[in-house]
């Protein structure tokens, strides 16, 4: 078993047996991952700034920074709902360890969880180490449940927030949160386009190529080490190649001449599904990373591309032309059992299966010609259009909980990348910095 | 959850193994991350003159056993212990140690792959070939076309030692990896027409760009139109 499991059934137990008595809350394991979960009121009282609490960019004070970032995580969440606990005119007089008096007040007005903590350059440190205190309050139990304490250099700032988000997700769901997520991206340098990285909230974005060409529609590996995508080598033959984030290594996996594009691994990261046409027009593969073999999975006369493996890895959904224009197509992961998912329109691309396997994210043109995010379920008998308006959307992802997409689009002007909800709500442009930023893949949790 | 001090013990061992190594070996290793890349782009270049189909005889393996790292959530605690999130190896599996990987930063590579596009500018300029445009969601050739081409496959015909490279583009609109599929078949509706007129197939190559290399950028018809091309090149490297 793994650790993970281990503190996961330690927690379950001890915390789940606790809430049957104390507060009823025993079945929010479960509850989280439904479409009409109610989410949990939470308030952060505060990040006291303590001691020396400068940041180097001295513009916000460390603790108070921790704080805009922990909210915006939580928010981010859909798991917590966040409440302004002044507006509820609650004052919390004096943060320590313990609970406040106010916490009761807090409690009444319906608040399940108060967070709180302390910021600031450890006293006496050579290092200038950041160390910061957070604590969980747990109106219910009306105790304390626990706390976290972290301490790094200040470089680490949002980073804390992040990790102390995803630790009030776990505690809550048992799942673990995507606050420290990444995302990878393209981004154009000069006539270039390159890989980049960054936090999930768009912070942070660091370069991984530097060819001065082109570099094309990343993913992860199920295990983050790896970024599989399509480069031009010597501009003239597309491979697809792997990239090791750690160190910049690269490996060429596929060289066959023609189109090589649109890898994917499968989820257990035993296989890399792609498009190559180098036997004539675009067909779909897959290569085993153990064996290295490579099997065949469509034989038609239209291109087949785009790949997209459901959770199980036991079906792949992708984009074909047969018929016409592209549209969805499902098949078991050995290529047979290939059927049409998608009839609306005449235009549907770029499926992305989401990690709970109930929907598929594509991208759908509308009857007036625009290219927006639709979902559809598996069996086709649902299917919502998610975004509207100009511009062209692309290039849809689905973060680890499978609660949100980040995409591409043209609304702005030039492309960004934007996060929204998997129900459509809450559309949020994630990054600002470049001419030109698409394809961006959502990593695994870790 | 109540922990006794035992048992946190190699919890905390854990964090001081796992993340002070990572902080303090940082500077050395990014010196040598540069070199080990260095030397993996030359064997890159070497595999690239040999086998030129296939996959790779070896890359690392990627299975996933679901196995927990470094950076896994150790859960809330009453008496938390002390988590070092270390430089950025502490926060992620490898995206976060990106830090030291600014990939051969200006290693001149943006600017020899310029020179090169620009010497082929020069080159197909000089040889007057003409580029040809498609309709809307369309891999057909016009007549405009056909007459373009015709001059062009002249050419061709005329100095067979040159190699014809075949770009197939597309406007901004629809996905990325769609427009990869139309590119190429603009381009190989133009190679097919200029074997037609009697060009040797061996002296073209295709390859697609998409929507990646525009030519045009603003987002109008008249834009787009110039985008959807088969843009003929005369191959000046390799």
């Amino acid at each position: 078993m793994t650790f993970r499991a281990v503190v996961f059934v330690i927690l379950s137990v001890s915390i789940g047996v606790a809430w049957i008595i104390e507060s009823g809350a025993a079945d929010v394991f479960l509850e989280a991952t439904r479409p009409d979960f109610k989410r949990i009121p939470l308030g952060i009282a505060a990040i006291e700034n303590v001691g020396g609490s400068e940041s180097p960019e001295g513009r916000v004070k460390l603790g108070t920074r921790i704080e805009e970032v922990l909210k915006a995580d939580v928010r981010r969440s859909q798991v917590f709902a966040l409440v302004d606990l002044p507006s509820l005119g609650i004052k919390v007089a004096q943060l320590g360890a313990e609970p406040d008096a106010s916490f009761k007040q807090a409690a009444e007005n319906g608040v399940s969880v108060i967070v709180w903590g302390k910021a600031g350059i450890k006293n006496g440190s050579k290092d200038a180490d950041l160390s910061m205190d957070g604590y969980v309050y747990d109106t219910g139990s009306n105790e304390v449940v626990g706390g976290k304490r972290y301490v790094g250099s200040t470089s680490v700032v949002r980073l804390m927030a992040h990790r102390f988000a995803d630790e009030l997700v776990f505690r809550y769901t048992g799942e673990p949160g995507i606050a420290r997520t990444k995302i990878a991206y393209v981004s154009e340098l000069g006539t270039a386009r390159e890989l980049f990285v960054m936090d999930y909230d768009g912070y942070d974005p660091r370069q991984l190529t530097a060819d001065g060409f082109l570099n094309l529609m990343p993913r992860w590996s199920p295990d983050r080490r790896f970024l599989v995508f399509t480069t031009y080598r010597n501009r003239n033959t597309q491979d697809i190649d792997m990239i090791e984030l750690a160190t910049g290594k690269r490996w060429t996996l596929v060289a066959q001449g023609g189109l090589n594009i649109t890898p994917v691994f499968s989820p257990d990261g035993n296989a890399l599904a792609y498009a190559s046409s180098h036997e004539g027009n675009a067909e779909l593969y897959r290569l085993d990373t153990r064996t290295k073999a490579v099997q065949r999975l469509t034989t038609n006369a239209a291109g087949d591309l785009s790949p997209s493996w459901s959770p199980s890895g036991r079906e792949i959904a992708f984009t074909s032309d047969r018929g016409g224009g592209p549209q969805i197509f499902l098949m078991s992961a050995d290529g047979s059992n290939v059927r049409r998912l998608t009839f609306d329109g005449d235009y549907n691309a770029a499926p992305a299966w989401s990690p709970r396997g109930n929907w598929i994210a594509y991208v759908c043109r509308t009857s007036k010609k625009e290219y927006k995010l639709c979902v559809i379920t598996p069996d086709g008998q649902k299917h919502l259009q998610l975004t509207t308006g100009l511009g062209v959307d692309d290039s849809p992802s689905w973060s680890p909980d499978g609660r949100h997409l980040v995409f591409s689009s043209t609304v702005d002007g030039k492309s960004q990348i934007y996060m929204i909800n998997a129900d459509g709500k809450d559309l949020e442009r994630i990054t600002f910095i470049g001419t030109h930023n698409s394809a961006p893949s959502w990593s695994p949790a870790s | 959850m109540k922990t006794s001090p035992a048992s946190c013990l190699p919890l905390i061992l854990g964090i001081i193994v796992l993340g002070i190594p990572a902080c303090s070996k940082k500077s050395v290793r990014s010196g040598g991350d540069t070199q080990a890349l260095q030397e993996e782009m030359a064997r890159g270049e070497m595999a690239k003159g040999g086998a030129k189909e296939g996959t790779s005889p070896s890359f690392p393996d990627t299975s996933f056993s679901g196995r927990e790292d470094a950076n896994s959530l150790r859960g809330l605690d009453r008496n938390p212990s002390e988590e070092r999130l270390g430089g950025n190896a502490g926060s992620q599996g490898g995206a976060g140690r990106a830090n030291g990987v600014i990939a051969k930063a200006d290693s001149g590579a943006a600017a020899r792959q310029l020179a090169e596009i620009r010497a082929e500018q020069v080159a197909s300029v000089a040889a007057g070939l003409r580029d040809v445009f498609f309709a809307y969601d369309s891999f057909s050739i016009s007549d405009e076309g056909r007459h373009a081409l015709s001059g062009n496959a002249e050419w061709a015909r005329s100095n067979p030692y040159a190699q014809l490279k075949i770009e197939g583009h597309c406007d901004e609109r629809g996905t990325s990896a769609y427009n990869l599929v139309l590119g190429e078949k603009r381009a190989k509706a133009v190679r097919n027409y200029l074997v037609e007129l009697g060009v040797v197939p061996t002296h073209l190559s295709v390859v697609s760009y998409g929507k990646e290399r525009p030519f045009c950028t603003e987002h109008t018809e008249s834009c787009y139109s110039q985008n959807r091309r088969g843009h003929l090149v005369v191959k000046t490297g390799k």
